[in-house]
């Protein structure tokens, strides 16, 4: 059978498969040089989760942004917002257990879905000094829910043995190109493989055994409607951003 | 603080914990940080240093509470009087300030929401810089002169 070439790549299976996890009417954080987590919100809140609360690093409590900026931490994510918050009102909010769900970055992730965000090599004298948590280690506990992303899936991202824990705790689910994985007893899982991978590929460039136990589900493909909102909350291409850096 | 738990990050800042008399939980705790300045940009101050920000405050109240000293670079020097009619707008009252500094345009290249945004070009032209001393040392001089030739950037302007 001929299919119609797909009109969507990595970052647009990204963006969706993020935005597919975010729920109506729940806390949602967004943080520093988060582009990905950005769109993701941008386009659940204009499909299903209108009602989601949106806090973001710029001090925006639901705002209305004219555009997805280059930058997470600009203004424009406080553009409408009838309030701000400082940013020990959302590390005060996240300690009391009022973050459902906060997205955290990472340069290392392990099986047990705890980061790295520190440092490459020795700790006290790394190969390379990493930009830190820019505090992972206190919202990663006490948010409710954590979803990493990360716009590379390799053995050096994905490894057996963090070099350093920066943060650990409520992680639920982790967003690459390939896949979503979630975390069960402890460990990730794969939950979904995207149209655009396979388990092969998956398990080539993941530097931890995964659970035997096949096939693994593939994600529903992004709808029509799922694409046509995301071109028009994300018509800068912000969501490649991550892609672009490398 | 609250989490932690399960992080190097303790360890590795000699953080320690104690026990919640009330919860009986063991939690880390922090020795307070207290900075000798912080360095503000502001939008508006007085002469005092009162000092009001408009838009996202980031960490910027909690620093002016946290170090020894603060010294601010502001946008505007306004009257007190004309603090003194909203005075719930001030962010930063002067009892914290040491000095006042007069710095329209003080962010550039980076932002100062809603007076201008970031420059791009103009924060790659500073990093740029910034490999050398030498290369610093002539850009400063450059933004100096450029500065005190045209103090005030643009309200959402390109050139800044």
């Amino acid at each position: 059978m001929v299919t119609a070439p797909a009109a969507y790549g990595p970052a647009e299976l990204m963006a969706v498969a993020m935005a597919r996890l975010l729920r109506d009417g729940e806390v949602v954080f967004q943080g520093v040089n988060s582009p990905l987590p950005m769109v993701a919100i941008a386009l659940a809140r204009r499909l299903h989760a209108p009602h989601l609360t949106y806090v973001n690093i710029a001090g925006g409590v639901d705002p209305t942004p004219r555009y997805l900026p280059d930058s997470t931490t600009d203004a424009e994510l406080a553009h409408g917002s009838a309030s701000l918050f400082n940013n020990e009102d959302f590390y005060d909010l996240c300690a009391r257990g009022g973050i459902d769900t906060a997205f955290l970055g990472a340069v290392q992730i392990d099986a047990q879905g705890r980061t790295n965000v520190s440092a490459i090599g020795d700790h006290a004298h790394p190969k390379v000094r990493l930009p830190g948590g820019g505090g992972a280690a206190m919202i990663m506990p006490t948010a409710r829910r954590v979803i990493l992303w990360r716009a590379q899936h390799s053995p050096r991202v994905f490894v057996e043995r963090l070099d350093f824990v920066t943060a650990a705790g409520n992680v639920d689910r982790v967003v690459t190109p390939l896949c979503v994985f979630q975390r069960r007893a402890g460990r990730l899982q794969v939950e979904a493989v995207f149209p655009t991978s396979s388990a092969a590929e998956i398990v080539a460039r993941t530097g931890f055994p995964l659970d035997a136990a096949r096939p693994w589900p593939a994600l529903a493909p992004p709808t029509p409607d799922e694409l046509a909102a995301l071109a028009a909350v994300d018509p800068r291409g912000v969501r490649h951003q991550e892609f672009r850096d490398g | 603080m609250a989490g932690l738990h399960g992080s190097d990050v303790p360890a590795a800042s000699g953080l320690q914990t104690v026990r919640d008399p009330y919860s009986g939980a063991e939690v880390y705790v922090a020795p307070a940080i207290q900075p000798d300045w912080a360095v503000l940009h502001v939008h508006e101050a007085d002469a005092l240093g009162n000092a009001r920000i408009y838009g996202s405050v980031f960490w910027d109240r909690l620093m002016s509470r946290a170090a020894r000293g603060v010294i601010l670079t502001a946008e505007r020097i306004v009257p007190t009087a004309a603090l003194a009619r909203q005075p719930e707008l001030t962010v930063i009252p002067a009892l914290f300030v040491r000095a006042v500094v007069a710095a329209p345009g003080g962010a550039w290249p980076c932002s100062c929401a809603p007076d201008y945004t970031l420059e791009r070009a103009g924060v790659e032209a500073y990093l740029a810089a910034c490999a050398d001393p030498a290369a610093l040392a002539a850009y400063l001089d450059a933004q100096d002169r450029a500065l005190r030739a045209a103090p005030a950037p643009a309200s959402g302007s390109a050139a800044w």
